[in-house]
């Protein structure tokens, strides 16, 4: 104890503080780096080349070396290493100078991307993760999970057919439904259509897409057309997007007779004591959130009034079936309403 | 005033007052099992208690009683136990409460539900009550909180309600015991098959989803003739429930 | 063949799931409610539609008000937690009274009287017995007069909106405002906080709400902090203002817990719990008078009791440790003394002492015996006049005494001052563990709520005791 002293006490401390900061901190920490490492590398990068080679195959474009390494930011010597290994376990076979998957390549590849699509789905039905988290978080976790274990996870999901975007879950057998749609960017002015896929690649457009609150099963009607933008309406408010955005989003036509609810508003605008109609709840709430705003009786033709307001500005309390039931804001805002 | 009410039926020709005896947590040995369902704040506890002569603590708070309570009654010499499900709202949900609450309706195998609910909320809690008549065609309707219908004039018409619904209707204000005396007689009615109960069936479905219902049920039935709501297993077919996928592989249900 | 039947019908109905499409659930409860709805048109009649007014409606308005409701609240958990630490000083120092000062020596007589051997008699009487008299003396009427003053409110339907009115707050740290009501049942015995969170129906912000629940300062710490406080802080100003500074002291510890429990919430929220569901709902029942006996006589026996007996459970073996420790000895040195010195240095690093910290270990199972404990050990090891013998806890009638034993064993305002923090920031007592690994039925989550807030004390400590150091 004699050579203490308050400073050296203070600078161990934060010498300490920092240590542990470099080794935890999320994702890039060094026990992150070496817990990820430690798990076979050359398995991801094979897994990822097969994945590329599918997805390129199926747009019926054809890579070479080049492609790959561009295309993968892994370092050169891994993937032509995993190439000559994928090679020699006939994944792949080369013609010319193109990669090709093998029938037992493919295969493989699919059994990728159906644990990749599950696990997406699983993440917005069974987690409270942010949306703009599922891409990033199944990349990761489609190379851990294994045949089994995907199978047991598709069961539990209840073998979904789509994933959260859209695409098409590949069945335990390889089978796989065809999305039947036409792209927003090529409907015509008064078309009636329902979102069935967003594209989650590349990531720029995606981010921006989820950033205009575009979600997958919502009604649309496309109300103005020019070279250079679409306006649609959906939900009750309006998007404009670039042609280049539009293209990324796929919709499936409907009959004209659908009606779709114009001079929709949201929940969140009702005045104190104002009276409402709930035409149905946005597609954006999922899963538990979703079951539990109907269970408590915010079904389509309810009547609701805005019953007390928060002196914090939100929770607000709503009047619905006889109770008195208190939503945020993010909720509020995404209940379809007409005012009566 | 309820001392009235109270001695006004104790004396009509059919609650037998001297058969009842409260029997608290002393559930060994019974005759018949009761589940107790209904949404969180209607009273549901009071009633236990009302029933038991147990005091389990009665908050009121959406979701007080978790864990189910158990208790037990005898009425005309026979048991019954009476087990307290968690308030829900539906038993449609995934939460761990509608889950115990769910099951225990379905395989439970309770001779006789008894679904309180908020008689001036009536159009709220019958979203519960409609779910339960799915799975179980043994249920009565124990209209609970009548006082606060009366003070805030809701007037409800109990015959046609129960002629609706196709089980017996009972209102009760189970803070003063009003009623229960007749809830009492009703359950055993119900129990000993006095009463026979023809539950209402959810209509407004659309089409396609009755027809994929009705497909479904009618396998089931093929394979389990003795089944009683293969309505409510082809509904939870269609959720994708797990529990009750696994279940109809092993069978354990019939 | 049974088996291929099953089959078939479950793959019947994931084609069927599939044609029906993900509106299967929207559609099947729109239908229900549609029932609902024809079923109340022909059974229901309403005859006063213009009684809008309803009287819940004037009172939501006033308690619910920008002007009035956080007054109002605020004015309520003051009134409560006042009249449970008021009200219990007198029916506290009778127990104490009884338990402590006639019982005790009447059991020791007995226990010389029939000849039992000094070390049955010590760790029995001494130890057991006395740890469960002393949880019983604090312990029993705070609880008995907090919990049916917040059963009461609760039967009203007051407490909704509280929840109501502070979610905003809470939802900024990413927790719900049905925690503002856990958080204050917290202060009542933190056991009883864990088992209230049920009514939050998320799972995500009710881990919140159990982890950060040990932040609300409970009933079992309360009188270590007002002790401390007037010893220490109401000493360093002048007279007539000593009670003013020791109370705004112990409230400034309560407040900092609540920042702690905003912070940890947060913390939790945007990492380790980012993956739980969270989903809001909140009810507004009607208000409905409670039945005033009968609430009373039902919160006694659901919680009072049932915590108060989990407690005792809890301080038995923690007393016969007590008295373990302070009489087997290792070589020259009993092996309190021993441990004592051995956490000495460390306990310096922290601003407190070695006596302090073991006594936060072996009382691990309840807050009531710390003080106790310190004074015993502190008697122990300094050799000075008072207590009553090794191993047996006691407490002093006069403060300015206690003062004076806890100076001798070398006790600064920082000493005081840290042990407030520390009395805060230290890991749940046992009961409150176990009935957290009760209600998340996890390991993991019990190990994050029992280690998280001791680390967070060392550091703390450590950062006031350094700065201090360098400054005063």
């Amino acid at each position: 104890m004699n050579t203490y002293n308050p400073i050296t006490a203070l600078l161990i401390f934060l010498a300490i503080s920092v240590f542990a900061y470099l080794l935890f901190r999320p994702y890039k920490g060094w026990y992150w780096l070496i817990k990820t490492n430690s798990k076979s590398n050359g398995k991801i990068v094979v897994e990822d080349i097969l994945k590329l080679l599918y997805h390129s195959e199926n747009a019926n474009k054809h890579l070479n070396l080049n492609d790959i390494i561009r295309t993968l930011k892994t370092n050169d010597t891994l993937i032509v290493d995993s190439i000559n290994k994928m090679a020699a376990h006939e994944l792949i076979f080369m013609e010319g100078d193109a990669v090709k998957l093998t029938k037992s390549g493919s295969d493989y590849a699919l059994r990728i991307v159906r644990a990749h699509r599950l696990w997406e789905k699983f993440l917005a039905e069974k987690t409270g993760f942010d949306r703009a988290e599922w891409h990033e978080r199944a990349e990761r976790k489609e190379h851990e999970l294994t045949k089994d274990e995907t199978d047991i996870l598709a069961s539990k999901l209840g073998n979904p057919q789509f994933d959260p975007h859209g695409d098409p879950i590949p069945t335990n057998t390889g089978k796989i439904a065809k999305i039947k749609g036409t792209a927003l960017s090529e409907l015509t002015v008064d078309t009636i259509g329902r979102i069935i896929h967003i594209k989650d690649k590349p990531d720029i457009i995606y981010k921006q897409i989820l950033a205009e609150k575009i979600h997958i099963g919502s009604l649309i009607r496309v109300v103005d057309k020019t070279a250079s933008r679409i306006v649609f309406h959906s939900e009750g408010e309006s998007f404009v997007l670039a042609p280049i955005i539009a293209g990324n989003i796929t919709v499936s036509i409907l009959e004209k007779d659908v009606v779709v609810e114009e001079n929709l508003a949201r929940l969140s605008i009702l005045k104190e004591g104002e009276t409402a109609k709930i035409i149905g709840i946005s597609k954006e709430i999922r899963g538990e959130s979703r079951r539990r705003l109907l269970d408590l009786g915010f079904v389509k033709g309810a009547d609701v009034r805005l019953d007390l307001l928060n002196p914090l500005g939100e929770p607000n309390a709503f009047l619905i079936k006889g109770t008195s039931i208190a939503l945020r804001n993010n909720q509020a805002s995404k209940i379809l309403i007409k005012k009566v | 005033m309820e001392v009235k009410a109270k001695s006004a039926c104790e004396t009509c020709s059919h609650f037998n007052a001297e058969g009842l005896k409260r029997l608290g947590v002393n559930t060994t040995e019974v005759d018949f099992v009761v589940a107790l369902a209904g949404n969180p704040n209607t009273g549901k506890s009071t009633v236990f208690n009302a029933l038991t002569g147990l005091r389990q603590h009665t908050g009121n708070w959406p979701g007080k009683t978790v864990t189910r309570a158990e208790g037990a009654f005898e009425y005309n010499k026979e048991k019954y136990k009476l087990v307290d499900l968690p308030g829900t709202y539906s038993l449609l949900s995934t939460s761990e409460d509608e889950e115990v609450a769910r099951n225990f309706i379905l395989f439970g195998k309770p001779d006789v539900t008894v679904i309180v609910v908020d008689a001036s909320r009536l159009e709220r809690n019958l979203n519960l009550v409609l779910q339960i008549l799915e799975i179980t065609d043994r249920a009565v309707l124990c209209l609970n909180l009548m006082d606060e219908a009366e003070r805030n004039h809701i007037e409800i018409d109990t015959r046609t309600l129960a002629r609706y619904l196709g089980i017996p209707v009972v209102p009760t204000s189970a803070r003063y015991d009003k009623g229960i005396p007749e809830l009492i007689q009703t359950i055993s009615e119900v129990a000993n098959g006095k009463i026979i109960c023809k539950p209402h069936r959810i209509k407004n479905i659309p089409k396609n989803i009755e027809n994929a219902v009705q497909k479904l049920s009618l396998e089931i039935k093929k394979e389990y003739p003795e089944i009683a709501n293969s309505r409510w297993i082809a509904f939870r077919l269609l959720e994708g429930d797990e529990h009750i996928i696994e279940l109809l592989r092993t069978g354990e249900f019939v | 063949m049974k088996n291929k039947n099953i089959e078939h019908i479950i793959s019947l109905s994931n084609d069927l799931r599939w044609q029906i499409g993900d509106e299967f659930h929207d559609n099947l409860a729109e239908g229900i409610y549609a029932d609902a709805a024809e079923i109340v048109k022909d059974s229901v009649h309403k005859t006063d539609e213009k009684n809008k007014l309803r009287l819940d409606a004037r009172i939501d308005k006033i308690i619910t008000s920008k002007i009035w409701g956080f007054p109002i609240m605020f004015l309520i958990l003051a009134l409560v937690l006042w009249l449970t630490i008021i009200g219990a000083n007198y029916p506290s120092s009778m127990l104490a009274g009884l338990l402590l000062d006639t019982v005790h020596p009447a059991l020791k007589a007995f226990a010389s009287s029939i000849g039992m051997p000094w070390w049955l008699d010590g760790f029995l009487i001494d130890g057991v017995y006395l740890a469960v008299a002393w949880v019983i003396a604090v312990m029993l009427p705070p609880m008995a007069i907090f919990f049916p003053l917040f059963t009461l409110l609760e039967d009203f339907g007051y407490l909704p909106r509280v929840a109501f009115n502070l979610d905003h707050l809470f939802k900024l740290s990413g927790a719900h405002g049905k925690q503002a009501l856990t958080m204050s049942m917290g202060f009542g015995c933190n056991a009883a906080g864990v088992v209230a969170t049920r009514i939050i129906d998320s799972p995500r912000e009710r881990l919140i709400a159990i982890i950060t629940n040990n932040f609300s300062l409970c009933n079992g710490r309360w009188p270590t902090q007002i002790l401390i406080a007037t010893i220490f802080v109401g000493a360093v100003v002048p007279n007539s203002f000593s009670s003013i500074a020791s109370l705004s002291a112990v409230i400034g510890i309560a407040i900092l817990g609540i920042f702690f429990m905003f912070l940890v919430s947060w913390a939790l929220s945007k990492t380790v719990l980012k993956g739980e569901v969270s989903t809001f709902n909140l009810e507004l029942p009607p208000y409905r008078p409670p039945r005033f006996w009968k609430t009373i006589y039902t919160s006694l026996i659901d919680r009072t009791i049932i915590v108060l007996w989990r407690a005792i459970v809890f301080a038995a073996p923690a007393g016969a440790v007590i008295w373990l420790i302070s009489n087997v000895y290792l070589g020259d040195q009993s092996m309190a003394a021993w441990l004592i010195s051995s956490l000495d240095g460390f306990g310096f690093l922290l601003g407190l002492n070695g006596v302090i910290l073991v006594a936060y270990i072996v009382a691990i199972p309840a807050n009531e015996i710390v003080i106790p404990t310190i004074l015993m050990l502190t008697v122990l090891v300094t050799g000075i006049d008072g207590g009553a013998g090794a191993g047996v806890m006691f407490e002093l009638d006069s403060v300015s005494a206690t003062g004076d034993v806890l100076r001798a064993g070398g006790w600064t305002l920082l000493t005081a001052i840290n042990l407030m923090l520390f009395s805060l920031l230290h890991n749940p007592c046992s009961t409150t563990i176990y009935t957290i690994y009760k209600e998340t039925k996890s390991v993991k989550w019990t190990v994050v709520a029992s280690i998280l807030p001791v680390i967070m004390g060392f550091i703390v400590t450590f950062l006031v005791a350094q700065i201090w150091r360098l400054f005063i």
